[in-house]
């Protein structure tokens, strides 16, 4: 385990009225260690100027989101040997689609106002989340547990959606999940919300989403789901179901 | 926070059309991207070249004429592809849509895309060799 | 009219509660973190929601006050808790022989407890060990510490505290006879200096308290000590586990979202800047972890990571006490406008608060009481949404 690489670590830089550019790192780095040590690394022992978001450091939080080598990733879960090798180069930038504040961190105002638009809840009964392998059961207790929501509001679907990428104004992907996993029938008052020009009919179905989630959350099939939901009370707003 | 990074410039408007560290869906949005430009422009194209009915039979008869140059015929073919890939990348996006392998979306594409390259190339042999 | 105006120094958790207590008693808060919010040890905390159990025996004062701000938290912040209560497991006699003890003190500390069969037990978490010869069921709970922080931080922000991040100190301002005027910071994005000035300069940098207690040539007692934390790929139980035993290492596994935090091991360190992991400490928890959960076994760890706890001086590792300690630097070294608080842990936050802010206020003649028992926090999503 104890085994050393020699990697170079590229930063995006950017600070405040400076042009952006990319500083590098020569470091030597444990490959079993993750990117956000990596990036802590560099910060502690090479140059306390760069600024990065973090917090957990398991997955739990969202604030470590980067671009690692050009796709989004969790970085305090991306294993350093599994996105580069001894010798070579690893590249560290911002998420798209968010002002960067400053480096590598963003600012996630946008996003959170979006969440918050569509009532995104942070916990949830237990019986209520889609995990892996649930138990055969749920007992009567069950029913009354709450657990903390898949989507840890992280925005790397924000970022990898090419949506996203054309217009600001986009709700974009893990708050129509976060609308989904409500339930347009328990929530009718989300309708209006993602009922419009810049809720779920401006996806174009492009996937990266799902393909970047570190969460489980799947927004892409979920937005697929509130499609029909937003059809489904449609028709019965137009038979006089409602 | 005052950068330009955000601000609307041809850089990001390319950014449209990058395919780095992008998987299948986005070679999709890509393609739908390019074919729906390309269309549009072939829509005004075909505008103008309506209105030289209006010019009389002998402006449109020599105008017709340009369709045996190869070169035309290749834009033609063109036409005809993006005019397919655009319309089976539609159906696609519609069967999604409706909750229709949607876990299987990526298969769905290459699917559709199979379906596309043996219907051009149809037509290509029709156009070349009929 | 302006209202007295203080600067807290760190936006952990000791730092955003204490904003958001100050500015209910009418100061003018303005809190500097050299990163983003929780970015040090708080972030990387745990996430038990300690009912006090595992304190009962050893150190009833922290038992007693865990258990109170248990109730208060779930009260005031539930929005950010799985607050499915925790199990203490027995898996042999030397376990069997700490029960006794642990059913008296958990009583003495007002701890409601319920004693499990092994049957019963295994009902309600298939996954732990079946060889489990008794459970007990306390209140203990699981909390997201980075939204935990922000809840109090976008109440702060709401009733006035203005928060800047990626700030960082550079000194302290001292007035002719060693008293704290103000901070020099370097404001991180803009690479520009400035100096702000303050009725009262709170340190609660945490494990890092030192090095601004230092600043003006003073000591706070602070040790930091890291302990590990392993995160498993898989959601085996919903309630918290711990062993039913003397505290030590790797004996807590917390459900965590879709995963389960195995913790943790406690030595000492200096330079708490950047932790390195090692494997044997890895192996410890796995190894420590199984015991509770064997399945554990069959799955990856998904994330590893070193917090720094910033426990108050005497003692060492695990017989330190995991209470707080506020200082005024007035009475302790006849430093005024600085106050130091350091110690305790994430579930005794708000009464850290509460203690600091009533130290403060005793400073700047403000006899407003404490409310933070009774107030409801807001969605930790005011934090962004509400302008600086």
């Amino acid at each position: 385990m104890a085994d050393k690489w020699n990697i170079t670590l590229r930063v995006y830089r950017q600070k405040e009225n400076e042009a952006p550019h990319f500083d590098d790192f020569k470091m030597e780095v444990n490959p079993h260690e993750y990117v956000l040590d990596a990036v802590e690394r560099a910060w502690a022992f090479h140059d306390r100027s760069i600024c990065f978001r973090h917090a957990c450091h398991h997955s739990t939080c969202g604030a470590c989101g980067m671009r690692v080598n050009g796709v989004e990733k969790l970085t305090c879960i991306t294993l350093i040997r599994d996105v580069t090798h001894d010798g070579a180069a690893l590249k560290v930038e911002p998420l798209r689609n968010f002002q960067v504040v400053s480096d590598l961190a963003v600012d996630m105002t946008p996003f959170y106002r979006k969440m918050e638009a569509v009532e995104a809840r942070a916990v949830l009964p237990v019986t209520e989340a889609e995990i892996e392998t649930p138990p055969s059961s749920w007992d009567a207790d069950d029913a009354l547990h709450l657990r903390l929501s898949d989507c840890i509001e992280c925005g790397l679907c924000i970022s990898a959606c090419p949506v996203a990428a054309t217009t600001p104004e986009y709700l974009g992907p893990a708050p129509l999940a976060a609308a989904q996993d409500q339930g347009l029938k328990r929530k009718p008052e989300l309708l209006s919300v993602v009922d419009c020009e810049d809720g779920v009919w401006r996806c174009h179905s492009a996937f990266e989403c799902t393909a970047v989630c570190p969460s489980f959350v799947d927004p892409g099939r979920r937005i697929m789901n509130l499609r029909t939901q937003v059809v489904g009370m449609r028709l019965r707003k137009l038979f006089g179901k409602a | 926070m005052h950068n330009t990074r955000n601000q609307p410039s041809a850089r990001r408007f390319l950014s449209w059309f990058n395919p780095i560290g992008r998987q299948t869906g986005s070679w999709a949005f890509i393609l739908n991207r390019i074919t729906a430009l390309g269309l549009t422009l072939y829509l005004f194209l075909h505008l103008i070249i309506l209105g030289r009915l209006a010019q009389g039979p002998h402006a449109y008869d020599s105008f017709l004429l340009l369709t045996e140059n190869p070169f035309i015929k290749l834009g033609e073919l063109a036409v005809v592809a993006a005019a397919i890939l655009h319309g089976l990348n539609g159906i696609r996006i519609v069967l999604t849509s409706f909750g229709v392998g949607v876990t299987r979306q990526k298969q769905l594409f290459y699917g559709f895309m199979a379906i596309a390259a043996v219907t051009i190339l149809f037509f290509a042999t029709r156009m070349y060799m009929g | 009219m302006s209202k007295p105006h203080v600067i807290i120094v760190g936006a952990g958790f000791t730092g955003v509660a204490t904003a958001h207590d100050l500015a209910l008693r009418g100061c003018d808060v303005t809190v500097v973190e050299r990163g983003d919010l929780c970015n040090g040890t708080s972030g990387r905390t745990h996430g038990l929601l300690h009912s006090g159990g595992r304190y009962s025996v050893k150190d009833q004062e922290s038992a007693i006050e865990c258990i109170d701000e248990n109730i208060i938290l779930r009260r005031i912040v539930p929005q950010v808790i799985e607050p499915n209560g925790g199990l203490f497991l027995a898996l042999n006699e030397s376990d069997l022989a700490y029960a006794e003890q642990f059913i008296d003190s958990c009583q003495e500390c007002h701890i409601p407890l319920e004693e499990l069969k092994p049957s019963q037990v295994l009902k309600m978490e298939p996954n732990i060990n079946p060889k489990v010869l008794v459970a007990f069921l306390i209140p203990d709970g699981t909390f997201d510490p980075l939204r935990l922080a922000l809840a109090f931080a976008g109440t702060a922000k709401h009733n006035g505290a203005k928060f800047r991040t990626f700030t960082e100190v550079q000194s302290l301002l001292l007035d002719g006879n060693g008293n704290v005027t103000g901070i020099k910071v370097l404001n991180r994005a803009s690479c520009q200096t400035e100096e702000l000035r303050a009725d009262v300069v709170i340190n609660a940098a945490g494990a890092w308290s030192g090095q601004i207690a230092a600043m003006a040539g003073l000591d706070a007692p602070v040790k930091p000590t890291p302990g590990i934390m392993v995160a498993y790929e898989q959601r085996f139980v919903q309630r918290a586990l711990n062993r039913l035993n003397v505290p030590g290492d790797g004996d807590i596994i917390l459900p965590q979202r879709r995963m389960v935090v195995v913790g943790t091991s406690s030595y000492e360190a200096e330079n708490v800047d950047y932790i390195p992991v090692t494997d044997d400490q890895v192996k410890l928890m796995l190894d420590r972890g199984s015991e509770l959960i064997p399945g554990i076994r069959s799955v990856k760890p998904r994330g590893i990571y070193m917090a720094a706890r910033p426990l108050v001086g005497g003692g060492s590792g695990r017989s330190m006490a995991r209470t707080f300690k506020c200082y005024d630097h007035k009475d302790s070294h006849n430093v005024d406008g600085l106050v130091t608080i350091t110690g305790g842990k994430a579930t005794t936050l708000r009464a850290m608060a509460e203690k600091t802010a009533d130290v403060a206020c005793a400073k700047l003649g403000i006899t407003t009481l404490c409310v933070t028992k009774e107030t409801p926090l807001l969605s930790y999503r005011q934090y962004y949404m509400i302008p600086n």
